[in-house]
């Protein structure tokens, strides 16, 4: 069975989209496939912060509190905010200023971030991150009768946590009933299609720190995200290493003693938020985040620990492609 | 030659029918009575008065625990085995 494989730039990173046979009346897989770049690239054109014509940026610098909004703003502030309820407030939506001020100003695509080793050497102690007291992000409404999104003035909203797997998620939604596919959002992967559950996708884990393979999944539906320092990692200007994935309680970056942190969702949204908020909880939370449907957390030791179902999941072998032999943990 | 029968005396319709509703009445009666009672007929006397007796009905079940995994599929993981990409590979990481 053959699938369409396109990979592109978008989202300030690579999305992939592998696609299978067509149902009854369907397009062909290489016109979907198309259909679906064009969809990201206008999913990014539309709700880039890094984009002064998208409609992201005018939402922020609108002056009313009402905001006229199209659909796909309103289903994005509404992940956004459902991120937030899910975390527990530690994915918020409208920590705008203070990336901005950690120096995340404009996009970060393509440039290589430094060490991560000796970003994790000179960080401050490492604790669990918490959400910010103010929890600005319970101002956000969503008015779908009137097509407004309501907030104060001034409260700036960031799709960062949660667009690249409400991306994956919609853009899954329209190929459904193609016998397989599989959408990679830069590592925020929805997959689908009745002919997957028989035979898998197989999904690496990628180590944080070592950037080799740290673990396989073999996975037949739903989503699996990843979230990670090793990225985007920068020094400020004080000096000081920083990342993206700030703490909401302190508004800076967050140094958990997680490094990174994979999770297994029915969605890509919520495979994204529970990584995002595992790596921000630190070790213990970020295990009991992750317990129900499973995941993965890489400690700044570089130790990888399986959690939940993958813990105790049947383990495969899968063919050596090098000579080096693999050892089971 | 064969010898006519002897006439023998029917008894009139009024009487018959008479004789029919009195005797379904008392039945009726009496059944209506022992159903009153709690003594159907249609169980043995013994049954009827026999305490009833609550059993435990005790299965005995071989249980297979599935590990629960990401919507109905199921999840195999291991660590990986090479250190180099094939470029067909799909990868999660940080983005």
């Amino acid at each position: 069975m053959s699938e369409h494989d396109l990979t592109f730039d978008a989202m300030g990173s690579h999305v992939r989209l592998l696609i299978g046979e067509p149902g009854p009346g369907m397009d062909p897989a290489a016109e979907a496939a198309e259909q679906g770049r064009q969809f990201i690239e206008d999913f990014d054109a539309a709700l880039s912060r890094f984009k002064p014509d998208s409609e992201l940026c005018a939402l922020n610098d609108d002056p009313r509190e009402h905001v006229p909004a199209s659909e796909l703003m309103r289903r994005a502030v509404e992940a956004g905010i459902g991120a937030a309820e899910l975390s527990g407030g530690l994915v918020d939506p409208t920590l705008v200023g203070e990336i901005e001020q950690a120096g995340y100003v404009s996009s970060r695509a393509g440039m290589s971030g430094l060490p991560l080793a000796e970003a994790l050497a000179e960080a401050p102690a490492r604790r669990p991150a918490g959400p910010s007291p103010a929890a600005r992000w319970r101002s956000l409404r969503v008015d779908d009768r009137a097509g407004e999104v309501v907030r104060p003035p001034g409260l700036r909203f960031d799709t960062g946590g949660t667009g690249k797997g409400l991306a994956a998620d919609l853009l899954a939604a329209r190929l459904r009933g193609y016998s397989r596919f599989i959408v990679d959002c830069g590592g925020d992967i929805r997959i689908g299609g009745a002919d997957a559950l028989v035979r898998p996708y197989e999904v690496f884990v990628e180590h944080p720190i070592t950037g080799e393979r740290a673990h396989v999944l073999r996975l037949g539906s739903g989503g699996v995200a990843t979230s990670g320092l090793n990225v985007r990692i920068w020094r400020g200007e004080d000096g000081r290493y920083a990342h993206h994935l700030i703490d909401p309680a302190s508004g800076e970056p967050a140094w958990t003693g997680l490094v990174g942190a994979t999770a297994l969702a029915d969605t890509a949204l919520e495979a994204e938020t529970l990584s995002k908020a595992a790596l921000l909880s630190g070790p213990e939370r970020g295990r009991e985040l992750l317990a129900e449907r499973g995941g993965l957390l890489v400690h700044d030791s570089g130790r990888v620990e399986l959690v939940g179902p993958l813990a105790v999941a049947p383990r495969v072998r899968l063919p050596q492609t090098s000579n080096r032999e693999g050892a089971w943990r | 030659m064969t010898e006519p029968r002897p006439a023998t005396r029917k008894p009139g319709a009024a009487p018959v029918f008479w004789a029919s509703v009195l005797l379904f009445a008392a039945l009726f009666a009496l059944l209506t009575w022992r159903f009153s009672i709690g003594k159907d007929p249609s169980l043995s006397g013994a049954t009827a008065s026999r305490p009833v007796q609550v059993r435990k009905v005790i299965k005995r079940r071989v249980v297979t625990t599935i590990v629960p995994t990401p919507g109905a599929n199921t999840v195999t993981s291991g660590p990986a085995t090479s250190s180099s990409y094939s470029s067909g590979a799909i990868t999660t990481g940080a983005s």
